[in-house]
C-alpha cells in the first residue's frame, strides 16, 4: 500500500525542496541566488531580511531562501530552519580575517536539531580573487573535519564569473534525490 | 520503571556501531563503492547513477546493517591536497577500506606510496585493512596477482593488523559483499582494542 502511495506521489511530482543560502555578510549569497535563478550577475545591496525565489534546475524545483548575513540579523536565521532539505553555506575565500567567525556561525547552526538531516554544501566563493583560500584550507578553517554524520561537499565558486555553481547544483540535486 | 524498560528496550534493539573509512587516490572509485555497498545491504535502496557521481571534496556518509552490527562509512576526497585531511578521522575509525584503480598502471605506485604513508600513522595501529583492486570490469586491468605483490612489500608497516586484498568492481557490485563480510568479522574480533562508537552511552 505504501509502495502504491509513493508511486502516485512520484507521478504527481516530488515536493519542492527547501534550501537555505547562509553565510556572513558580503560572502555573495544574493549574487549566487540570482545567478542561479536568472543566470545573470545582478547588482546587489546588503540584504536586510531575506530574498526568496523559486529555482528550477534540471527538472527539480527548489525554493531558495537567501537570508541576510549581518551580525545583527544572524540570530534570526534559526526562524527559517524548519523543513530545510539543504544548506548552501557561502564563504568569502578571500576574507581570511573573518573565516573564524564564519566557522563559529556554521558550528552553531549545525548543532540545531531541525537541521540534523540537511545536506551541507559549502561554496568557497570569490575564487577569482588573488590569494584566496584553497578548498583544503576552507575545509580546515571551518572545522569540517569534526563532522561525522552529515554528507557535505565543498565547491570552489566564483559567482560573478558563474564558475562552479553548476557543479554544486548538479551534486546537490543528485544528493537530494539519492537521499529519498 | 519507564527508564528501566526503555533502557532494556534500547539494550536489545540497539546495534553496536563501527566506523569504516574509505580511502584511496582520486578517481579510484570510492564513492561508487560506497553506493554499491549501500545498494547491496539496504533493502529497496536505489543507488545513485554511477555516471552522475563526481569528484568528492568533502564527505559522503552511509550506514548499513550487517550481521547484527551497524557500519558507518566515511568516504573522503582523494585528491592530493585533500589527503592531509584524512588523519583527522584515523583515531575514531574501526577499519579502513583502501581502494586502488586496477586499470591505472601509471598511478599504482603513487597509490602504494599514499597507502604506506597512511598505515604509518600511529592512530591506525591494529586497525583491519581491506585493500580492493577495483575496476575489475575494465578489460586489460591488473588482476589481484599483479596488485598484491605491489602492496605486500611493507610487512614491517602492517605489523599485526588484519589485511586482505580482494578484487572488486564497484560498478557491477562484484566482490563488494565478500569484502564487507570479511571486514565485519575482523572488526568484531578487534572490538576489545577498538570498542564500538556508541559504547559509552550504552553503559
Amino acid at each position: 500500500m505504501g509502495g502504491l502511495f509513493s508511486y502516485f506521489r512520484g507521478l504527481l511530482g516530488a515536493r519542492e525542496m527547501r534550501i537555505l543560502i547562509l553565510g556572513l555578510d558580503g560572502a555573495g549569497k544574493t549574487t549566487i541566488l540570482y545567478k542561479l535563478q536568472v543566470g545573470e550577475v545582478v547588482t546587489t545591496i546588503p540584504t536586510i531580511g531575506f530574498n526568496v525565489e523559486q529555482v528550477t534546475y534540471k527538472n527539480l524545483k527548489f525554493q531558495v531562501w537567501d537570508l541576510g548575513g549581518q551580525t545583527s540579523i544572524r540570530p534570526y536565521w534559526r526562524c527559517y530552519y524548519g523543513n530545510t532539505d539543504a544548506i548552501i553555506y557561502v564563504v568569502d575565500s578571500a576574507d581570511r580575517d573573518r573565516i573564524g567567525i564564519s566557522k563559529d556561525e556554521l558550528v552553531h547552526m549545525l548543532r540545531e536539531d531541525e537541521l540534523s538531516n540537511a545536506i551541507l554544501v559549502v561554496l568557497a566563493n570569490k575564487q577569482d580573487m588573488a590569494g584566496c583560500l584553497t578548498v583544503a584550507e576552507v575545509h580546515q578553517a571551518l572545522g569540517l573535519d569534526a563532522l561525522r554524520d552529515r554528507t557535505f561537499q565543498i565547491f570552489k565558486t566564483s559567482a560573478v564569473r558563474g564558475e562552479g555553481l553548476d557543479q554544486a547544483m548538479d551534486w546537490l540535486s543528485n544528493a537530494l534525490q539519492a537521499r529519498k | 520503571m519507564y527508564t528501566l524498560l526503555h533502557g532494556f528496550y534500547k539494550y536489545v534493539v540497539q546495534k553496536d556501531e563501527y566506523c569504516v573509512l574509505i580511502l584511496g587516490l582520486d578517481n579510484a572509485g570510492k564513492t561508487t563503492y560506497l553506493e554499491a555497498a549501500k545498494t547491496k545491504f539496504t533493502k529497496k535502496y536505489i543507488g545513485m547513477n554511477p555516471n552522475r557521481i563526481t569528484t568528492t571534496v568533502g564527505l559522503n556518509i552511509g550506514k548499513i546493517d550487517v550481521d547484527g552490527i551497524r557500519l558507518n562509512f566515511w568516504d573522503l576526497g582523494g585528491q592530493q591536497e585533500l589527503q592531509s585531511l584524512w588523519d583527522k578521522y584515523y583515531a575514531e575509525c574501526h577499519s579502513v577500506i583502501y581502494i586502488v584503480d586496477s586499470s591505472d598502471r601509471e598511478r599504482v605506485s603513487e597509490s602504494k606510496e599514499t597507502f604506506d604513508r597512511m598505515i604509518a600513522s600511529e592512530h591506525l595501529t591494529g586497525v583491519p585493512l581491506l585493500v580492493l583492486a577495483n575496476k575489475q570490469d575494465i578489460p586489460d586491468c591488473m588482476g589481484v596477482h599483479t596488485v598484491k605483490p605491489i602492496f605486500n612489500q611493507n610487512a614491517h608497516l602492517i605489523g599485526a593488523r588484519d589485511i586482505m586484498l580482494m578484487a572488486t568492481s564497484a560498478l557491477t557490485g562484484d566482490g563488494v559483499d565478500e569484502g564487507i563480510r570479511w571486514l565485519v568479522d575482523c572488526i568484531k574480533r578487534n572490538n576489545v582494542d577498538r570498542p564500538p562508537r556508541n559504547h559509552e552511552d550504552n553503559l
